[in-house]
């Protein structure tokens, strides 16, 4: 079967996902765009003896990329490595974006373009002759929307067909006026490149008149300076004879002669209407209302999802008014609470099976319990994406962003960094993934070292169970003041980064540039959509990686440094590693094996939080964590210390992989972790002073 | 002439140039705000990122940004 090779571009927001999942239902693969940990993803389908194969590329405005995400969109595009290209634009914002197309077509005529939302123009006032346009532009042109999949077969004989057809020359050319003699001088000096041979001259011209940041590297590496120095001096010649920059002249010309090729096909019939969404955006947008709104919204959203994952906060809350046993029902019934039980269950089975008891131990404690840590994770991963997918898609997220902005600028963050922030409460590995967002760079670095402060869910469990095994002071307390001391730690750190990096003058003012599409009720096909792609991304990434943690810090409590197999943990190589750290622990107040067992226990916490409970149950020998605190004979002033601790120290591994595969750096790495482990230690040592103070 | 931070809300300005650094500028440029183009200022209180429409479409933009964008007022 012959195989077409399909390439899926648009701006953001045109409606490029819902297409995408239209064309080629659940054949997705997901892989990584080389070098990158961008995603790619590809899908596939069979029509009339050919294997159509669908890339979907990251939104992007024109062929000049801003973002690395549109680095890859512009590259996989100018390429050629497709067979045909696919361009959406957006019926309801036709001239806004049509650009791409455009350009597009200023480099190949293999392309097929696809107009969405179809079935909205008439409430946006929009009418489009469709037919008219498609002769004007000289390419195909299929008007779909999600709810007219039947559109979908004819779009697909219209990639065969342009596949099938010789290339034809330019589609369309822009007429640059002024421009012109400039353009015919850099094209002169162009063909004398040996990037000649790869593209058209005069796209080549165009795009270094443009000052394409890409293409000029692509002429150093080959030696071509001396081309690229005679480019340069034409364009200063342009600017100083128009007086104007390239880029704002080459956008104007372009822009006109969308609204040309528009004219006589598209009618727009009075103002648009301001929509129930508007009123919204507006409300959101008003000074002081509008951030709270956002916030309280924001976290009324996760406290559902915490309260169906968890329990917390709403079983505290139940339980602070006195509703004891309805406090303790939702708890049992949360779906993390479900899940472990299941593997309580499986555990015990496997037990009572298997009588060897090294091969036991690895099956029960390694295998099992790791699979089971993964699992209880699932839920909450996927009822955050749920959420988060609802923002995304509804609209409501850059809005809610907007209006953040003054907020979070205070600690040098731009709205960018909303959607990072509130992600990292559940977990923080989305978290540093999703500060891509920004295209503020120094913003990303001051994210990377500093959103593991963000208190996650893991961390959450921890400190419930810390909460529980006080004896003399409040747990809720204790918890509440907890949370409070890591947001303004997050929140005071970050302004010191930002003084630190003004004084050295490498701050640059966080901005905010974002697209507020029309905000509309999420549709239910794509939420899924998105939802289980996390899903599955989850399941492969860190699951593996929480797997093989798990198996690890089994190895690391099951065998001595000469690698035999111990029941007795004291003998571990865990233990003879924490028994360089416990002197940092004595000051506290703890005998010398607790305070090997307790940093042991945090070492534990390093490959997921959870696992300084279950290392502390494990040193007990006492299931429920509280209770071995209090076996331990750990004091109230020493939980504090705890608490405090687990909070703000070291991210997880998973937190700390997902940071240098974004940043590609080992010194924010480890900045990030010094950072941590520093400010931890001297916060919870600030706090343990006044816990024993207030107990005396 | 005045820059696009300044224009009331409710009002309609043209661009006359944009000055905004680097990648910002680009960005502008394909998002339709480019010399010659009509903008509506829809929200814009003193603190905040203003709310305009450019090319049919809605735009939030930090004020920094919004500073580098030279218009002339057309109607108020």
């Amino acid at each position: 079967m012959k195989e077409i090779t399909v390439a899926v571009a648009g701006q953001p927001n045109v409606g490029k996902t819902a297409l995408f999942n239209l064309i080629v239902g659940q054949s997705v693969e997901v892989a990584n765009w080389p070098g990158v940990t961008v995603e790619k993803r590809e899908g596939f389908r069979e029509h009339k003896s050919y294997r159509i194969r669908f890339i979907d590329l990251p939104g992007t405005y024109g062929l000049t990329a801003t973002s690395i995400d549109q680095v890859i969109a512009r590259n996989f595009i100018i390429s050629g490595e497709a067979d045909v290209i696919l361009i959406l634009v957006d019926s309801t914002i036709p001239e806004r974006t049509m650009y791409l197309l455009l350009e597009v077509l200023e480099l190949t005529s293999k392309v097929v373009v696809v107009f969405t939302k179809s079935d909205m123009t008439h409430s946006a006032g929009v009418h489009i002759n469709y037919d008219l346009l498609e002769k004007k532009v000289g390419a195909p042109i299929v008007p779909i929307s999600i709810k007219t999949p039947d559109s979908i077969g004819s779009l697909l004989d219209k990639i065969i067909e342009v596949h099938e057809r010789e290339p034809s020359k330019q589609l369309i050319k822009v007429d640059y006026g002024e421009l012109e003699p400039f353009i015919r001088s850099v094209e002169e000096v162009v063909r004398e490149s040996s990037l000649a041979n790869e593209f058209p001259a005069r796209w080549l011209a165009v795009k270094l008149l443009e000052g394409d940041r890409d293409l000029e590297s692509r002429l150093l590496k080959r030696g071509e300076i001396d081309l690229l120095k005679k480019v340069r001096s034409i364009q200063g010649e342009a600017e100083e004879i128009l007086k104007l920059t390239m880029p704002e002249a080459i956008a104007t010309k372009r822009f006109s002669k969308v609204i040309e090729v528009l004219q006589g096909a598209l009618i727009i019939k009075g103002m648009p209407t301001r929509g129930r969404g508007e009123h919204l955006i507006a409300l959101l947008y008003k000074p002081w209302i509008g951030p709270l709104i956002s916030m309280l919204l924001v976290l009324a959203l996760f406290t559902i999802v915490f309260t169906i994952n968890t329990g917390f906060p709403l079983n505290v809350v139940l339980e602070s008014i006195g509703l004891r046993n309805l406090a303790s029902y939702i708890e049992n019934y949360s779906l993390s609470h479900l899940v472990s039980r299941c593997f309580d269950y499986l555990s015990q089975v496997t037990s009572s099976i298997l009588s060897d008891s090294i091969l036991r131990s690895l099956i029960v404690d390694g295998i099992i319990n790791g699979i089971g840590i993964v699992m209880t994770f699932l839920p909450l991963i996927a009822t955050i994406s749920i959420v988060l997918a609802m923002l995304e898609d509804s609209g409501l997220l850059p809005v809610i962003a907007a209006s953040m902005h003054p907020f979070l600028r205070r600690m040098g963050f731009s709205g960018h960094m909303v959607f990072p922030i509130a992600v990292s409460f559940g977990c923080n590995v989305p978290g540093v993934i999703a500060t891509r967002a920004s295209p503020n760079f120094g913003e990303r670095v001051r994210a990377w070292l500093t959103i593991a402060f963000i208190p996650c869910q893991a961390r959450l469990i921890v400190v419930l169970a810390f909460a529980t095994a006080l004896r003399s002071l409040n747990g809720l307390v204790l918890m509440a003041f907890a949370y409070a001391t890591a947001l303004l730690v997050f929140m005071a750190v970050n302004k010191s980064l930002v003084i630190m990096y003004r004084r050295r003058r490498l701050y640059e003012e966080p901005e905010l540039l974002l697209e507020i599409p029309p905000i509309h009720a999420p549709i239910p096909r794509v939420i899924w959509w998105i939802t289980w792609n996390q899903i599955k991304h989850f399941l492969i990434k860190a699951a593996t990686l929480i797997f093989l943690a798990s198996l690890a810090s089994w190895i690391m409590l099951h065998y001595t440094s000469s690698l035999t197999y111990t029941d007795d943990y004291s003998l571990s190589i865990g233990m003879s590693i924490a028994s360089v750290i416990s002197p940092l622990l004595t000051p506290l107040g703890f005998n010398e094996d607790l305070a090997k067992s307790i940093g042991f226990a945090l070492i534990a916490g390093f490959f997921a939080k959870e696992a300084v409970l279950s290392t502390i149950a494990i040193i007990a020998d006492e299931e429920v964590p509280a209770k071995a605190l209090n076996i331990l004979g750990v004091n109230d002033a020493q939980l504090v210390f705890l608490t405090i601790f687990t909070m703000l120290y070291v991210p997880c591994i998973a937190t700390l992989v997902a940071v240098y595969s974004e940043s590609k750096s080992f010194k924010i790495t480890l900045s990030s972790v010094a950072l941590m482990m520093v400010t931890a230690y001297a916060i919870s040592m600030l706090a343990y002073t006044v816990a024993t103070a207030l107990m005396h | 002439m005045l820059n696009l931070a300044d224009v009331p809300r409710g009002c309609k300005a043209k661009v006359v140039t944009v000055n905004a650094p680097g990648m910002w500028g680009m960005r502008l440029l394909q998002m339709g705000i480019t010399p010659g183009a009509e903008i509506e200022v829809i929200e814009n209180s003193s603190t905040g990122p203003i709310l305009i429409r450019a090319r049919g479409s809605l735009i939030s933009m930090g004020r920094g940004i919004a500073r580098r964008i030279l218009v002339e007022l057309i109607s108020h």
